[in-house]
């Protein structure tokens, strides 16, 4: 792999991961906000609003997945390397 | 195999409150008799209401061992064993992923105040070790990994019939 390829692998994973984060992060903080407010709101509907987070932070976390995996295929297991 | 259990595990203590020995013969019934308890009531502790919550979990890594089974004879069919071994490998790494999720979401609020990011190890020494070994591929194993998304979403599904289920 000469070395163009490999700077630009090593600077496009950490785009992957640092902007695939912002938007999982920002979501998954305020998914998490709602969801301890509604819990000390209604203590009765806890088993609920667990489950409907558990649901929606697997939804967005996947993104963030999505990015790393990107970024860890771009480091360890190129495709464009010769 | 133990279940995906996030912070209290259902206990079968229905019984000893009841006094009905028939209904509680099997565990699940137990189960099924504490929740609907939960829900009639809404006064309890929260040890009561996170079984509702463990109830959840348990029913997601069902649907996730029969999609994972379904997939990797799928596989073993139509691509090759080395496929179905990746594709495993990578359902098992997304059960323990969504295991240690669960367990964060549940002690969200109890004793830290935000989600913690140790289950994102999973997916980072899956992609390492299918990188490592040479017999493994990685696309196989990113779609196991992957197959917790549609059993969150058959669950998310069949959620009305089992609410029908528990409170019947």
């Amino acid at each position: 792999m000469d070395s163009i390829t490999t700077a630009a692998s090593v600077v496009a994973a950490g785009l992957a991961v640092g902007l695939g984060a912002i938007g999982p992060g920002i979501g998954q903080g305020s998914a998490a906000q709602g969801a301890v407010e509604g819990i000390a709101r209604q203590p009765e509907a806890e088993g609920k609003i667990r489950g409907t987070l558990l649901l929606s932070f697997a939804f967005m976390e996947s993104l963030t997945i999505y990015g790393l995996v990107v970024a860890l295929v771009l480091l360890f297991a190129n495709p464009f390397a010769g | 195999m133990e279940p995906l259990l996030a912070s209290t595990s259902v206990t079968s203590d229905a019984n000893s409150r009841n006094g009905d020995g028939d209904l509680c013969s099997s565990r699940e019934t137990s189960e099924r008799l504490k929740l609907s308890e939960d829900l009639e009531s809404s006064g309890n502790n929260s040890g009561d209401l996170s079984a509702e919550y463990v109830l959840l979990q348990l029913r997601i890594f069902r649907i996730n061992l029969v999609v994972t089974a379904f997939a990797a004879v799928v596989s073993i069919l139509f691509v090759d064993l080395n496929a179905a071994i990746s594709l495993l490998l990578g359902a098992c790494s997304g059960i323990i992923y969504l295991r240690l999720l669960a367990k964060n979401i549940g002690s969200l609020g109890k004793s830290s105040s935000s989600v913690g990011k140790v289950q994102l190890i999973v997916p980072v020494a899956l992609v390492l070790v299918v990188a490592k070994v040479p017999d493994l591929h990685l696309l196989p194993s990113l779609v196991g990994f992957l197959l917790y998304k549609p059993s969150l979403i058959i669950q998310f599904l069949l959620e009305p019939y089992a609410r029908k289920n528990l409170v019947n």
